[in-house]
């Protein structure tokens, strides 16, 4: 029985396959669509952007996820979001499929910066603009696409080491709560921080530098260990974004110390929460930048792109630095 | 399902009372002294492994992993094999506690989750027991799905809370700095070994998972019995879940990743088998005691967590290669 | 009578599961997507499921013989990593050898762990992955590593004159190998014998043992592949990836026919399972339709076929008219009186 189950699975999966090949061309319009989009023929209403989104359900990816919608609502545009779950493989595999629907148009906001030239290669050679949301990639991936829209985190990272340096007097020994290792925006905000801290001078020791994945909960469990290892040598603590700051603190409060014996703590976002917490004393400072822009940005520029447009090659976000001195004054991203 | 080679043949009675009276000494002081030994090495290898809030935060970490490890022994003992649907109910507790917080409350929706959790748990019971389906994929396959509808329920995305007041508990200090989290692990650690040893269904627990075929026999209601630890892991899940999902106050659908391999891996070293009818609730919380210290050990001296598997693989392999070859030893007398 | 024509529907339905199973995911699949029956999007189909299912297809070899591997995800990681990291001082195609060699290695490993150390094959391969995985963490830092030439991997996940892509070739060659050793072959038999029953296929003469670590060493070879295709395909290697590939390859096996406890296997059915789930993931995903309903999805299916296969008594039965499959639930719940089957087949 299992060997005939075994050959009429086989029989019949070769059977769907010829007849497929011998059947009458069923593709899609968008198919006869990418195919042209190399011309200069604008295809503006009703184009389809596959977007390939960093996750789900995150607090800086879901409004920035939000703000997208929005947009090509008001663009005329649907959207097709492919989540990667923090996984790059998914990413990969996403691309094909995108690629495969020949949409009009892709936003990829890469967890690497390196892994989707491939996958970049092909989507140029289909012919479909491509740009990048959000974390950078590397120099030869940034030529295969259209553009890179976002914050620059480089220069988050420096800000970042400014106001902890300044904070500390340019003494004293820090912690890194990096994000998901691997990820260009970790590079960048990490690199950002320390190069910037040598370019200053400082003093500043880093202790140790530890992944959490920009999850509040893996913030905490390393926060732990952190606090564990070192206790009061920690004099500062930079976080790669404020959930994993939360974490920190988070992890503090578990350990049963004083929350006004809390180190100086940078993060990055501008999130509502790390806004109470530079109220409350909890936390120094945060970087501001706005998903909901991040996201505007990006639909508007493929928007462009498929209407035939050339767009610049680099579109920043704006960052600003949030302290005790403007926390009243500013509103928080999200 | 997964045995290597078939049990090596004994008279059933034996396995379980007569090894020699050495064997016997070493299992039972064997992991005590494990865990004195770690504590020596530590203490040796960093001045701040002894003090009180080193030990206290090994017992914070074990917490909520403790809350799965005592259902993880009763799916062990019954020869249930493992219940890989504890990212799901997990997950399931904390997305319901905080996603019913703003129309129920706290401590009702924490309920709710508890129950709902339970409900997955029932169902991957009445495969196993009734469906006789095998456990490792049922499990899978269910927590997929409940994994799914947690998910689905709120939407996809992450859920906030805002009960400040119920978090502040949750990781306060009472009784002169006792962390609430870690009384509630040890109730729940107790109510467990009691339940395990003390009650019938701890008893047909034992029976059925030493020799299926003669509880069959007997009055042993063998299907409710395995049924009953599914049932219970997944309740426990979901209340690890609850508990969690207060004390952070953010709940997405991966709070629950990697707690079933953190409990197999401290009940295996406990020393209870996976072919099941030995061990007891104790035995594995020395399992579990004896990984956490390992891993602060490793976390004090700077190694970095992902590669700490290195120990934690060599560690499970050791000890149950140990145990088989215990267990083989004490068998042929 | 039309019972009888019920009961023969319900007879071909339930034995042909898994065709049936991949018959309804493509009609669905087809409705969902216009011109899903496209070569274009069949070979999409087909590629996003050809990693998972070349795991897949060691996995059907260490389940027929009744034992789990876990490790898959992490070999694979490890042996991407070795593959891509070696490239600069071996050249691309001799470090893709040696990262086949890794997954060899590492199943060499799992086998010693299972049939040396007598370890039960769920808790050994839970701490081989630990430990693998682990390791691949250590030797990079926890940070991915980029080869040398994006474009040389491009063979592997181009459709070749625009058909398949090169990976999947290669799956459905391991599907064939797979199913020509499992039907032709003595040592495909013995391994059936194996899995069904250890102790008579050693008493009559089989080195079962020697059968069992093969298993594993075959299952972490294909891991490997797997990894070194993956990686070369994204020109990356990353102590991340792999990290849930092995329980939906799993999956695949199990919708495919494989049953855990070992003695029964198909290299279609496998197949098929793997056909199945890539064809609801891309066509799910053209649907724009969240991951956590594609799980569900997948897991349902799972369900299904976990229970029909219940049903389908372990010995073949023909019956499975509605009447004799109630009273089949029934004994199974009760080994003893399996016996009564035998009266059952003249019944309808």
């Amino acid at each position: 029985m299992r060997t005939r189950t075994g050959l009429g699975g086989l029989i019949a999966i070769a059977a769907l396959t010829l007849t497929a090949g011998c059947a009458a061309e069923t593709a899609t319009t968008t198919d006869t669509n990418a195919a042209t989009a190399d011309d200069t023929v604008a295809v503006a209403e009703g184009g389809e952007v596959c977007y390939i989104t960093a996750a789900e359900s995150h607090p800086y990816v879901t409004p920035a996820n939000e703000a997208i919608d929005e947009a090509a609502a008001a663009a005329g545009l649907t959207v097709i979001r492919l989540s990667q779950e923090f996984d790059v493989q998914t990413g990969t595999d996403q691309m094909n499929t995108c690629i495969g629907r020949g949409s009009d148009a892709i936003i990829l906001w890469p967890l690497d910066p390196q892994a989707y030239i491939p996958g970049l290669i092909a989507a140029k050679e289909a012919g479909i603009p491509t740009i990048i949301i959000n974390s950078p990639m590397d120099d030869e991936a940034l030529e295969l696409v259209a553009s890179f829209t976002g914050p620059d985190v480089y220069e988050e990272g420096q800000l970042a080491a400014d106001s902890l340096n300044e904070a500390l007097g340019g003494e004293g020994s820090v912690v890194i709560i990096a994000g998901q290792a691997g990820n260009g925006t970790t590079i960048g905000r990490t690199d950002g921080f320390t190069d910037r801290l040598t370019e200053l001078g400082s003093n500043i020791e880093v202790l140790q530098v530890v992944n959490a994945d920009f999850d509040q909960q893996k913030a905490l469990v390393a926060s732990r260990d952190l606090i564990t290892r070192f206790g009061d040598e920690i004099n500062g603590v930079y976080a790669n974004d404020d959930t994993m700051a939360r974490g920190f603190i988070d992890a503090w409060k578990e350990a049963g110390l004083d929350t006004a014996a809390l180190p100086p703590i940078v993060g990055i976002n501008g999130q509502a929460d790390a806004f109470e917490s530079i109220k409350a004393g909890e936390m120094l400072s945060t970087i501001l930048q706005s998903p909901y822009e991040d996201g505007k940005l990006a639909l508007e520029t493929v928007a462009r792109l498929i209407a035939g447009e050339t767009v610049e090659k680099r579109l920043p976000i704006k960052l600003t630095v949030i302290n005790s001195s403007n926390v009243e004054s500013e509103m928080p991203a999200f | 399902m997964t045995e290597a080679m078939p049990p090596v043949p004994v008279p059933v009675a034996s396995r379980v009372l007569a090894q020699s009276g050495l064997t016997r000494v070493r299992g039972w002081i064997g992991l005590p002294a494990g865990v004195v030994l770690v504590l020596i090495v530590g203490s040796i290898l960093s001045d701040k492994f002894l003090s009180v809030s080193n030990l206290t935060n090994v017992l914070i970490s074990m917490s909520i992993v403790g809350l799965i490890v005592v259902g993880m022994t009763f799916v062990f003992i019954s020869r249930g094999l493992a219940d890989l649907s504890v990212p799901a109910t997990v997950g399931l507790g904390g997305i319901l506690v905080l996603g019913l917080q703003p129309s129920l409350g706290s401590l009702v929706a924490g309920i709710v989750g508890v129950l709902a959790a339970a409900v997955a748990g029932f169902i991957n019971g009445g495969l196993i027991g009734w469906a006789r389906v095998n456990p490792v994929i049922a499990t899978l396959a269910v927590g997929t799905i409940v994994l799914g509808v947690a998910q689905a329920f709120v939407g996809g995305v992450i859920v906030y809370g805002t009960d400040t007041a119920t978090q502040d508990f949750i990781n306060s200090r009472i009784l002169g700095g006792v962390p609430v989290i870690v009384l509630i692990f040890l109730s729940v650690a107790a109510l467990g070994h009691i339940l395990l040893s003390r009650t019938t269904i701890g008893r047909y627990t034992y029976a059925v998972g030493s020799n299926p075929a003669a509880s069959e026999a007997s009055a042993v209601p063998v299907k409710f019995t395995r049924a009953f630890a599914f049932l219970l892991t997944g309740a426990l899940g979901g209340f690890a879940g609850v508990i969690l999902g207060l004390s952070l106050q953010t709940a997405r659908p991966t709070l629950g990743i990697g707690y079933e391999f953190d409990a197999i891996t401290a009940v295996v070293v406990g020393g209870v088998s996976l072919l099941g009818g030995v061990g007891s609730i104790p035995r594995a919380m020395s399992g579990l005691l004896f990984v956490q210290l390992l891993t602060n050990i490793m976390v004090l001296q700077g190694v970095p967590s992902p590669v700490q598997g290195i120990a934690k693989g060599a560690m499970i392999a050791g000890a149950v290669a140990l145990d088989v070859y215990l267990r083989r030893r004490g068998g042929t007398q | 009578m039309n019972g009888a024509l019920v009961t023969d529907l319900g007879f071909a339905l339930v034995r042909y599961r898994v065709l049936v199973i991949l018959a309804v995911t493509f009609s669905v699949a087809s409705i969902w997507v216009p011109g899903f029956f496209s070569a274009g999007t069949l070979s999409l189909s087909l590629d996003r499921a050809a990693t998972m299912g070349l795991l897949a297809v060691g996995l059907t070899v260490v389940l027929l013989a009744g034992q789990l591997d876990l490790s898959g995800g992490a070999i694979l990681a490890v042996a991407g990593i070795t593959a891509i990291g070696l490239q600069e001082s071996m050249g691309q195609i001799p470090a893709a050898f040696v990262g086949v060699m890794v997954g060899v290695l590492a199943g060499g490993l799992n086998a010693f762990l299972v049939v040396v150390l007598r370890i039960n094959s769920l808790v050994a391969t839970l701490a081989s992955m630990l430990f693998i995985r682990a390791v691949g963490h250590y030797i990079t830092d926890s940070r991915p590593v980029s080869g040398i030439d994006p474009f040389f991997g491009l063979t592997v996940s181009r459709p070749i004159e625009g058909t398949i892509t090169g990976r999947s070739l290669l799956f459905l060659v391991a599907i064939v190998v797979l199913h020509f050793w499992l039907t032709r072959t003595v040592s495909g038999r013995n391994m059936f014998a194996v899995g069904s029953n250890f102790v008579s296929a050693t008493a009559s003469g089989v080195r079962s043992r020697a059968y069992l670590a093969g298993s594993f060493v075959f299952s972490g070879a294909m891991a490997g592949i797997a990894g070194v295709i993956q990686s070369l395909s994204v020109n990356t290697g990353s102590p991340v990836f792999g990290e849930s590939i092995v329980l939906t390859a799993i999956a695949a096996v199990v919708i495919g026919g494989t049953r855990l406890e070992g003695g029964r296997a198909s290299a279609g059915g496998t197949l098929g399972g793997v056909l199945t789930l890539g064809a609801l993931t891309t066509a799910m995903e053209f649907q724009n339709i969240p991951a956590y309903i594609q799980q569900i999805a997948a897991g349902l299916i799972l369900l299904l076929l976990i229970l029909l296969d219940q049903l389908v008594s372990r010995r073949n039965s023909r019956d499975v008219g509605l009447r004799s499959l109630v009273r089949r639930m029934k004994a199974l719940s009760r080994p003893h009186q399996e016996k009564e089957r035998k009266h059952i087949s003249h019944e309808n």
